[in-house]
């Protein structure tokens, strides 16, 4: 990655007449400015703004209704540390997008591989793998409830080749109906990841590699001192991505199994959509909003501090 | 990077902002002719609307519709900002973000009182229709939850409906081993727990005390020291004796259906509501709604029986006259039993000239007879005692809780209050 050679910290600052430097500086600032404005004003007054009103009402008992409400304090968020739904919601989140991340980003990357082979046909299968991305999250969740279910074509298919025992009440089970969301997730968005990936193998110069295969570098030690260095802006992105939405995951889960059997699914998304329309506890439910975005923003913060000190390491 | 970490902040800041975003467009009647209308009536509020605008010409009706869940957010969102339609679909009693008592508290609904059909409601559904002794909402039809039959499967087996308790188990056994088990159960979807459980519910608690509510608000009973334990272990028996198909926490509602409708299951446990959509699935079926026996005196059967969603006038409607105009229409037996007919119930009101569908005769015949009790959760005091039972079931299902925990956490809800 080329980085600016000024501004630096740490080197040597060559004295330049002020007058020499300022004009230039200045005019790129304004400009830049400028141009940052109207995506700025409209992401303060869209998005700011209306957050940080919202973060007022996780203060307070509103009901979502009632034009007379009143300020609680801390009283929604003492309530949260008591409400096991809660805290197992928090669990459950935290597991899904961990195991998504991991997941998908894995046979993100090994379809990626494959794809970048010069296997025929590629071109139609990096379209076929990418297609589950394009639909939209709840159609692919409502076909998955059928074939998911008990007499569905999941257990069919194995029924079929003689795995009766491996047939399972996926949805059904609170043992599998965790991993079985995860696994829709996966199966949709492994595609994107793969693309992601891609991008990032076919931007790796053929020279690089063919001096390392003229070295006598293998095809595995070929992938981990080439490939694997230079595609690690596309791992921050892809893991980056996953793991906000894997954090963030909503329809799959609604759609899937509404949160149950029981809570066993319920993700902190799906608690907040309960408490605030279907219970009416809109102080409440923004309180546990307030919740999962800090933990999007920590996790999220904490891994890109790190993987932008890989990157650069690699870089 | 910079773009990324932007992201990073748009995606945190958007998490919270979907949870307290949401609704529709404005309903904004501006010609005096228009009336603004939002219904959970799907496929049925079509007719009514054409009957209406043909009834009083010149009027253009504007109406949306939606399903339950997604209603109840819109015109709470709506009604909070001041763009709520004239009239909008309203629940009888309490226990529903979009229920009479709730939406009536502070002051969103219109009272309805000096209408002429108002007086003329019958007690248990003026005492749903009505908040502090004002009457607030148009119910216009009323549902039962029993046994749904498939006739065709039922003859198929040649076993008949049972009456009693003991009756259903055999039956239950009966069906089971000629591998069409007795009836079909969607648990997946977890509104659909909570019917089996009412209509146990109906005879074992209310058969030997009609007064269970009272009791309940007087704080002089409890779900967990009452005939509800009774009623959960019966549903659990059913299903330890073969009465559903395998896997129930696996299949959902739609699911469901397609058992009962093909005759893969002799029937349904649900609301009358369902018939028309197995006739959908198999339109050469007969099924016919009976109670589900729950104890050994047939006599004393009890049917749950509730009017279902009706009509609020919005307290700010733009157009209030049209808006009184509609619930009125809505009222008369023209617009009733249009809306009846289809949805596939019972009016509210006597004398309508109603044709009580054959499938129906038995529900008819106990609300005449007074022998029905509201839907439970009408009567209690807020949203969440409902929802802590539909997961608890599910829990119960899945082994992941005992009926006792599941009935003490809903008294805890219950008595949080409103």
């Amino acid at each position: 990655m080329m980085i600016a050679p000024t501004d630096q910290p740490g080197k040597p600052v060559v004295p330049v007449p002020v007058s020499a430097r300022a004009p230039v500086r200045r005019s790129r600032t304004a400009s830049t400015g400028w141009f940052l404005l109207p995506a700025m004003l409209l992401f303060v007054f869209v998005v700011l703004v209306p957050s940080a009103r919202g973060v007022y009402y996780a203060f307070t008992d509103w009901d979502g209704l009632d034009p007379d409400f009143s300020f609680v304090g801390l009283d929604n968020f003492t309530d949260l540390t008591r409400d096991d739904d809660a805290v197992q919601a928090i669990w459950h989140t935290l597991l899904i997008a961990l195991a998504i991340t991991v997941i998908q980003n894995l046979i993100g990357l090994l379809l990626a591989l494959g794809v970048n082979s010069a296997i025929k046909s590629r071109n139609l299968l990096r379209v076929f793998l990418f297609a589950p991305a394009v639909i939209t999250q709840i159609v692919t969740a409502y076909l998955w409830r059928n074939l998911l279910g008990p007499d569905g074509a999941v257990n069919g298919l194995l029924g079929g080749v003689g795995l009766e025992s491996w047939q399972q009440n996926w949805l059904g089970d609170p043992d599998t109906a965790l991993w079985s969301v995860v696994g829709v997730t996966v199966w949709q968005y492994a595609g994107y990841s793969m693309v992601i990936f891609l991008a990032g193998l076919q931007s790796v110069p053929a020279e690089i590699h063919e001096a390392a295969a003229i070295d006598g570098a293998g095809p595995v030690r070929r992938f981990w001192s080439v490939t694997r260095p230079l595609l690690t802006p596309a791992l921050t992105i892809n893991l980056m991505l996953s793991s906000i939405g894997g954090l963030k995951l909503f329809d799959q889960v609604y759609a899937l199994t509404g949160g149950g059997p029981g809570h066993a699914t319920d993700t902190l998304s799906t608690l907040i959509y309960k408490d605030a329309f279907t219970l009416g506890e809109f102080g409440y439910s923004i309180a546990l909003a307030v919740v999962l975005t800090l933990v999007v923003a920590v996790v999220s913060t904490g891994q890109y501090f790190m993987l932008a000190r890989n990157e650069k390491a690699a870089s | 990077m910079k773009t990324l970490r932007a992201a990073l902040a748009a995606t945190a800041s958007v998490t919270l902002l979907a949870a307290c975003s949401g609704g529709t467009e404005a309903g904004d009647g501006k010609d005096s002719q228009t009336l603004t209308l939002a219904s959970v009536d799907q496929g049925s509020v079509e007719d009514v609307v054409k009957a209406f605008e043909k009834a009083n010409p010149g009027v253009k009706v504007r109406y949306t519709t939606s399903g339950a869940d997604q209603y109840q957010q819109q015109i709470r969102t709506q009604l909070s900002s001041g763009t709520a339609p004239d009239v909008m679909s309203v629940w009888p009693g309490n226990g529903n973000p979009a229920a009479t008592h709730v939406l009536a508290e502070p002051g969103y609904l219109r009272d309805l009182s000096d209408r002429p059909w108002a007086a003329k409601l019958p007690a248990a559904t003026k005492s749903v229709a009505q908040y502090d002794g004002k009457t607030y909402n148009a119910l216009f039809g009323q549902n039962g939850i029993g046994a749904v039959y498939n006739q065709q499967a039922l003859t198929a087996s040649g076993l008949t409906a049972p009456t009693t308790w003991t009756e259903l188990l055999t039956f239950c056994k009966d069906a089971a081993a000629r591998k069409t088990p007795a009836f079909a159960l969607g648990l997946q979807d977890n509104w659909v727990t909570q019917i089996v459980q009412y209509a146990l519910v109906a005879t074992t608690v209310y058969g030997p005390d009609r007064d269970f509510d009272q009791k309940m608000q007087a704080g002089q009973a409890t779900f967990a020291d009452s005939a509800w334990s009774a009623a959960m272990d019966k549903y659990r028996t059913m299903e330890k004796e073969g009465c559903f198909q395998k896997n129930p926490l696996g299949t959902n509602y739609e699911a469901s259906q397609q058992l009962a409708a093909t005759g893969k299951t002799l029937g349904i446990v649900q609301g009358n509501w369902v018939i028309a959509l197995l006739k959908e699935k198999n339109p050469k079926g007969t099924f016919t709604l009976k109670p589900l026996p729950a104890d050994d005196k047939a006599d004393d059967a009890l049917m749950p029986a509730a009017a279902g969603a009706g009509y609020g006038v919005n307290a700010k409607a733009k157009n209030e006259e049209l808006a009184l105009k509609w619930v009125d229409f809505v009222m008369s037996p023209k617009g009733m039993n249009l809306y009846v007919k289809k949805q596939g119930g019972l009016p509210t009101l006597p004398d309508t000239g109603y044709t009580v569908d054959p499938s129906l005769t038995e529900l008819s015949r106990f609300i005449t007879d007074d022998r029905t009790v509201p839907f439970m959760d009408q009567l209690w005091p807020n949203a969440k005692v409902q929802q802590t039972m539909l997961s608890g079931l599910q829990e119960i299902f899945s082994g992941q809780a005992e009926p006792k925990d599941v009935l003490e956490a809903m008294d805890a809800d219950y008595e949080a209050g409103s």
